[in-house]
């Protein structure tokens, strides 16, 4: 049977929300898709330095998209749209189209229309970066789709992070410091009162922002909702901002994801420095 | 189709091919201020970069740019040879790492880590249809 696939890539598994209303915006606009991603799917991308094995995961995903009949795949991480364009589909033959998730909504934006009723005040400010503008244009539409959230107002600013989301900077002594202090610059020249993140690895970077400088933080896809008026709650930015991380997430939930690999995995990535 | 080293090495002969050496890429470059490779000779980071890509030790300007490329990609707006220097330095990262001429990233517990955070967020009905 021939199915969309809502391919989100492995680390957004820590925005549980974002899956949920990504989901529910495509079923608005008529491409109703079914979510896929985690380690079992991955592009490969955070083996890269092993390239055999990187190779081997991009060919199991593949895989994974032709036996489920995929004729759409349409993408959230931007790391797995390149790979896909570079790599993936010239290796093993891709018999689906694809595009990125704000393009579909962008394409449906007259369906999403009538479903923003609910005000949002804010001034926006979008972290850009420069890097994958040229593979989809988020810079140009994520702003036009924002901009039908009433009380929304979009700020120009000309800066453009380095990279193609903050995940890359994080990893040059740095470079990640910089943007944001640059982000920050813009802030304050906008008079923005909120940055908006397009992708998983800005959420994750930037939301200490919240708690350092009282800034909000969203995702352009928690302002959609916002504006559709649906419910939702950022978990990870409520982990990451919290003294506490653990008693944040509550013992019960700490407890059905397994204490010790949340100690070890999880806990150390959200009391990082801000 | 094709395999994938095969890709890599038709890309790699077809990008030194058409280089003309002119490190315009490099200048254009927003993370080399923030490298090791910052006060380098654009043209000749540009030829260790291509060492390496070709499996050499390239030098040490061109190892340190290599290593902080992030894929902005303003360096293929300023290359008049069409030569997709993003690219470039992403296959010579890639080289390097297999040759040792740069440290491999430590992601041993990337999968593991995003799969603690699936169970924290998503319901077990979400995570046997969405994983």
């Amino acid at each position: 049977m021939a199915v969309n696939l809502f391919w989100y890539g492995c680390n957004m598994t820590r925005h549980a929300e974002i899956i949920r209303l990504s989901e529910r915006l495509l079923r608005c606009v008529g491409t109703a898709a079914e979510p896929v991603g985690g380690p079992g799917a991955c592009c490969g991308s955070p083996k890269e330095s092993e390239p055999r094995i990187s190779e081997a995961m991009a060919g199991r995903t593949m895989q994974g998209f032709a036996a489920r009949g995929a004729t759409k795949v349409l993408t959230w991480c931007p790391s797995c749209h390149m790979n896909l364009e570079d790599f993936m589909a010239p290796v093993s033959g891709a018999a689906f189209t694809h595009a990125h998730l704000c393009e579909a909504l962008h394409e449906g934006r007259e369906a999403l229309r009538p479903l923003m009723v609910k005000p949002v005040p804010a001034r926006v400010l979008l972290d850009a970066h420069a890097g994958f503008n040229d593979r989809a244009e988020v810079n140009r539409l994520i702003p036009d789709l924002l901009r039908l959230v009433p009380g929304v107002e979009v700020l120009e600013h000309p800066y453009r992070g380095a990279s193609y989301m903050c995940f890359g900077l994080a990893g040059v002594p740095g470079a990640l410091e910089d943007h944001k202090a640059r982000l920050l610059d813009a802030a304050r020249e906008t008079g923005a009162d909120t940055i908006v993140t397009i992708f998983h690895s800005c959420h994750r970077e930037l939301v200490g922002l919240e708690r350092t400088h009282g800034l909000r933080v969203l995702n352009w896809v928690h302002l959609l909702a916002g504006g559709a008026g649906w419910d939702w709650a950022d978990d990870y930015k409520a982990w990451r901002n919290a003294d506490d991380p653990l008693a944040a997430m509550g013992a019960a939930r700490v407890a059905a994801a397994g204490e010790e690999a949340v100690r070890k995995l999880a806990v150390p990535e959200l009391a990082r420095p801000r | 189709m094709v395999s994938l080293s095969a890709l890599r090495e038709a890309e790699a002969a077809r990008m030194d091919a058409a280089c003309i050496r002119c490190g315009a890429c490099f200048t254009a470059c927003p993370m080399v201020p923030l490298s090791a490779a910052k006060d380098a000779d654009p043209v000749g980071a540009v030829v260790g970069v291509l060492e390496l890509l070709h499996g050499g030790a390239g030098d040490a300007a061109s190892r340190a740019w290599t290593a902080a490329c992030t894929r902005t990609g303003t360096c293929n707006a300023a290359c008049p040879a069409g030569v997709d220097p993003r690219l470039m330095l992403r296959l010579a990262k890639w080289r390097a790492n297999e040759t040792g001429a740069l440290p491999k990233r430590d992601a041993r517990d990337a999968m593991a880590r995003a799969k603690v955070f699936a169970r924290l967020g998503m319901s077990e009905e979400e995570q046997a249809r969405w994983l």
